[in-house]
């Protein structure tokens, strides 16, 4: 197993929006590994996606076990027996813990939302691990090229409905606008867990549904001035004389991964 | 039990006059799965452009006060039908099945309850 380290994915540019140079490049030379960037990893096998995961969008064991379809016990059944074997996917359908077609459609959309955010613009350099392979085993692979036209499409989706992001990330407010419309049920659960504390990733684990499908009806509830994202209080003065600039251990310090090391230590 | 690319070719061998279908997550208007369609039809954007018509019939319901659920939505054209079927999925994701007919060699009775005897065997 090798790692190599990249420069940081260039920014788009207005003609070509390319995500990720590297994914490209990995998908052309048909690479097996898992690509780690700033908010999220992408697992590929033969140069094709099999799997992602981010800590802003709930697990596939949290789709399906939240969502009902399985229960915990069978979701740990699965994982001690299969995991080490990376065939989990394949032990829940043939155990008969979770129906095939149920087990692929919550695989999708699980490795669709967690791409989504994993393929969000950042300054910090993706690495790629080839080699690795992720625990969940094959369900149904998806090219590069599709995984990163849905996420254009999604970015594109969010910003019609509303095109403030502010909502995407920070801690949620409700406003004290009433409404002249009634709100859908599906929209209602999600407003009763606003309190200005959660964030949508927190909302989408409580709920288990995808973290995407939760900005999807945010963005529409801020278009209706039903919620707000809590400003960011500004640090108070005093703070900043006060920084202590840390020095340079390594040269090459593993960005990615501390960040991920980070999101796993709050998530806790 | 059947996984999503059996279930689309068996709606487009079983369903006399099908020439696409779609399943679709309808939050966020990705197409899961498709089959047929071809250049002159774009199944992924009819599928994302008809969770618009679902989500403005379930507010149009909301608004009536309305507390039944969709079963399906017929859209007549002038040579085609497009069939909208809402799925029951147990994680309580919106996913529909999206079907284009071709209108001369259609069965519509026959389209809905194949349409059905499909959605079971899917098990979402």
């Amino acid at each position: 197993m090798s790692a190599i380290a990249a420069d940081p994915d260039a920014p788009e540019t207005d003609r070509l929006p390319v995500l990720s140079p590297m994914l490209q490049r990995l998908a052309a030379e048909r690479a097996t590994g898992a690509l780690m960037r700033d908010r999220g990893t992408l697992y590929l096998a033969d140069g094709q996606v099999v799997h992602a995961e981010s800590p802003a969008t709930p697990g596939i064991d949290v789709l399906l076990t939240t969502g009902g379809t399985l229960r915990h016990e069978g979701w740990w059944d699965a994982v001690a027996q299969a995991g080490a074997g990376h065939r989990v996917g394949r032990y829940l359908v043939d155990s008969g813990h979770v129906p095939g077609g149920a087990l692929e459609l919550c695989h999708l959309g699980a490795l669709y939302d967690a791409a989504f955010f994993a393929l969000a613009p950042t300054g910090t350099p993706a690495r790629f691990r080839y080699g690795v392979a992720h625990w969940i085993g094959p369900v149904r692979p998806v090219p590069v090229a599709a995984v990163e036209r849905e996420t254009l499409r999604r970015r594109e989706f969010l910003d019609r409905i509303w095109p403030d992001p502010a909502c995407d990330s920070a801690p949620l407010l409700r406003t004290a606008h009433g409404t002249d419309a009634p709100v859908p049920a599906r929209q209602r659960r999600l407003l009763e867990l606003v309190d200005g504390v959660r964030t949508a990733s927190d909302i989408a684990q409580a709920l288990g549904r995808s973290a995407f499908h939760i900005l999807v009806d945010l963005r529409r509830l801020a278009a209706a001035g039903l919620v707000e994202a809590v400003r960011a209080q500004p640090l108070p003065a005093a703070e900043t004389p006060g920084r202590i600039t840390l020095p340079e251990v390594t040269a090459d310090p593993d960005i990615a991964l501390l960040r991920r090391l980070r999101d796993a230590l709050e998530a806790l | 039990m059947a996984n999503t690319e059996a279930a689309l070719k068996e709606a487009m061998s079983s369903i006399e006059g099908t020439t696409g279908v779609a399943l679709v997550d309808y939050t966020s208007g990705m197409a899961l799965g498709t089959l047929g369609g071809g250049k002159d039809f774009n199944l992924e954007v009819a599928a994302a452009g008809n969770t618009d018509v679902i989500r403005a019939k379930l507010r149009t319901m909301e608004h009536l006060g309305l507390k039944e659920e969709i079963e399906d939505i017929l859209i007549t054209l002038n040579t085609q039908y497009h069939l909208i079927r809402l799925l029951k999925t147990r994680g309580g994701n919106g996913l529909f099945l999206y079907l284009v007919l071709d209108a001369s060699r259609a069965n519509l009775a026959m389209a809905r309850h194949q349409l059905k005897k499909i959605e079971a065997e899917l098990e979402v």
